[in-house]
């Protein structure tokens, strides 16, 4: 057992965060990071993306043949977690990276592979994800748009919600009902700007922009769109979350976030309080359980061991946040209103980090019944 | 960075394994006690030299962890933190165990001083060694599940062998904290896997307590919680450092209240009846809540450690 990076691994930290720090501009933090995609955000991901692919540092764990460098699943980790210390500035790119391009090779024609893993690889295109919609979240099985048969293809109907990055992206990976049964879903590959599709923003407590409705009308799309087998996209839709199964490391954001608020509580007088400094203390070592909790995920997708270790990661880390968020709002109110932008920007894009991509309390019924043999609750 | 164990540790792992299966609960006699303390899981422990395995070639405070770990997932208990991990790690000679760990007023009541031969004392800027005659320790019936007792003459400082000054006492601290982790790693996983076997079977408006969903979810979290400590207190041990040692430690002792709180509530008897092993390793774990300052401590050493002392 072995807790240490080799020094091959500082290495290529050493190379990401070299490239990171000298590719974003100096006012990243001001006026782009101004939460997960925002317009400026999104904007720069496609020249960051482009200058990544450039240097190898795009797709490295891809196989050579799909434009990457046969790279483990450590360096992709490593990628991640720098990333993540800047607010991803990836930003949409990171899904093509690590899911899409993926579930392209497992389940892509040849025509698709060609059309797409070059572009991906490359960083010059934006996927969005069509699979929320407002009765189907967490219960994605109850989705309804629908994809019916026509003699050249498909014609879609039905809208999603919460797409991030929507305004910007050039594809939608879209879940649609192409049967009668309940996993009667397929997936699509759709370009955003076909006849028919729509997208509305609306406010929220992100960033504006961020929250999104697309709208499918009557939207024609060729028998090529489809991604593997009709009515068998579950198969697709498990294989893609598999390769998201390590997880965002938002332990490493929120250490970093930490420290710029105890450096504003220093700033303010305020950080020689007991209560506060445990306070801050008590959330490292969440952090940090959450970050070997993740080094184990990890660790298990080489080895191929399946374990309900994800979801206890992504537990662990939400509770990590959820208390770093606690403590900006007792201990550094102001921050929240307009006085510290980086702090305010952790806050509200935590703010829906327990029930995207799979709820809170999803993972603890996951955890319970795969993991502790519990019977299943309806 | 590779978490899984190498062949030397997955044996060692089974063979501790093996010798705790079967001392997995106490006998029948005892278990209506505040804690068993098993002379034959030690003294197996002994005879394969498992307690020793710090000293042995190629092994190392991690190994010393997964013994402390399993042989903590027994009911029964055995003097094992200090003997395998701390007291190694502080000094070459070999202390007549059970060993002690104290720090602050001597008066308080300390674990196993029933039983102890030797004590480790945190003297705040020297680490003292104190020989104890049995003679001078009164025993204390208390709620923890350890043997407890107190002197009846408080020893003088004088009386200790000094061992060494302050850069030691933060190697026993360090030390100190990862054992704490370490039982409580153990201690916590055989608590929860107990609980979820009892709530699978164990019916209430005609059906388990199982199938709520407000129990799956405390119990999912009391799992996760265990796993969180698990590796945190793997990778003090790899890694030596202070640091991780307070993370695991603060981690372990910051949920212990409510994990204990929510294996009492599903096990049901009241929480204060102790006709099954639940209390055994549940007493054990609050009887460590508070050692070396407690998770505030821990956190508090960690905000000095990162952002420097308070001004």
């Amino acid at each position: 057992m072995e807790f240490g990076w080799s020094t091959e691994q500082e290495v290529y930290r050493l190379r990401v965060r070299s490239f990171i720090e000298s590719t974003l501009p100096g006012d990243w933090w001001e006026n782009y990071a101004l939460g997960m995609g925002s317009d400026e955000q999104l904007a720069f991901s496609l020249i960051f993306c482009q200058a990544l692919a450039k240097d190898g540092l795009l797709v490295p764990q891809w196989p050579k043949e799909y434009g990457g460098l046969d790279g483990n699943p450590w360096q992709q980790f490593i990628l991640s977690e720098e990333m993540w210390s800047w607010n991803e500035p990836r930003g949409a790119q990171y899904m093509g990276v690590n899911w899409i391009g993926p579930a392209l090779m497992r389940f892509g024609s040849e025509d698709q592979k060609r059309e797409h893993l070059t572009r991906i690889a490359s960083g010059n295109v934006t996927w969005s994800q069509g699979f929320s919609e407002p009765q189907a979240g967490t219960d994605l099985a109850s989705l309804q748009t629908r994809a019916e048969r026509t003699n050249n293809g498909y014609k879609i109907n039905g809208m999603k919600i919460w797409t991030s990055y929507a305004r910007r992206a050039d594809w939608i990976f879209l879940l649609a009902r192409t049967g009668p049964e309940r996993k009667s879903i397929s997936c699509f590959l759709v370009p955003m700007d076909l006849p028919g599709v729509s997208i509305a923003s609306f406010p929220g407590l992100v960033e504006d922009g961020h929250l999104n409705e697309v709208y499918f009308d009557d939207v024609e799309v060729p028998e090529t769109a489809l991604l593997g087998e009709e009515s068998r996209g579950w198969d697709v839709i498990r294989y893609a979350l598999n390769q998201e199964r390590v997880g965002l490391p938002r332990y490493h954001w929120a250490r970093q976030t930490l420290d710029v608020a105890v450096q504003q509580l220093k700033d303010e007088g305020k950080f020689s309080d007991p209560v506060v400094r445990a306070a801050a203390g008590r959330i490292v070592a969440k952090c940090e359980a959450a970050r070997v909790l993740t080094y184990l995920v990890v660790q298990q997708r080489i080895t191929g061991e399946e374990t309900v270790d994800p979801n206890v990661q992504r537990v662990t880390a939400a509770d990590a946040c959820l208390d770093l968020m606690n403590f900006l709002i007792e201990y550094t109110p102001d921050c929240l209103a307009g006085g510290h932008r980086m702090l305010e920007n952790f806050y509200r894009a935590q703010i829906a980090s327990t029930i995207a991509a799979g709820t809170y309390e999803l993972q603890l019924d996951l955890i319970a019944q795969r993991g502790l043999g519990l019977p299943r609750v309806n | 960075m590779n978490l899984e164990f190498t062949a030397d540790q997955r044996a060692l792992l089974e063979g501790v394994q093996a010798i705790v299966q079967d001392h997995l609960a106490p006998p029948a006699e005892s278990r209506r006690g505040r804690f068993h303390y098993s002379e034959s899981l030690e003294s197996d422990l002994l005879r394969n030299g498992f307690l020793d395995a710090i000293r042995t070639p190629g092994m190392g405070a991690l190994e010393a962890v997964l013994v402390i770990e399993e042989v903590s997932r027994s009911a029964s208990i055995v003097e094992v933190g200090a003997s395998a991990l701390v007291a190694p790690s502080l000094l070459s000679e070999v202390l007549q165990r059970p060993i002690v760990l104290a720090s602050g007023d001597l008066s308080k009541p300390q674990r196993y001083l029933p039983l102890a031969k030797s004590m480790i004392y945190d003297a705040g800027e020297s680490v003292l060694v104190f020989e104890v005659d049995p003679e001078n320790v009164k025993t204390i019936d208390s709620i923890y599940a350890y043997p407890i007792g107190r002197f009846r003459h408080v020893p003088t400082l004088s009386a200790g062998r000094k061992i060494g000054g302050p850069e030691l006492v933060r190697k026993l601290r360090l030390w100190w904290r990862v054992a704490i982790a370490a039982e409580c790693a153990g201690s916590m996983r055989s608590a929860v896997d107990f609980v979820v076997e009892y709530t699978k079977q164990r019916k209430l408006f005609k059906t388990t307590i199982a199938s709520f969903q407000a129990v799956q979810h405390r119990l999912a979290h009391a799992h996760r919680v265990a796993r969180g400590v698990r590796f945190l207190v793997l990778k003090a041990a790899w890694s030596c450092d202070p640091f991780d040692a307070d993370q695991a430690a603060c981690f372990a002792q910051q949920y212990i209240s409510p994990l204990v709180f929510d294996l009492h509530q599903f096990n049901g008897g009241m929480g204060v009846t102790n006709e099954n092993l639940l209390h055994f390793w549940t007493y054990r774990l609050r009887a460590l809540q508070p050692e070396v300052g407690g998770a505030n401590t821990a956190a508090l050493e960690t905000a000095d450690e990162l952002w420097g002392k308070a001004v």
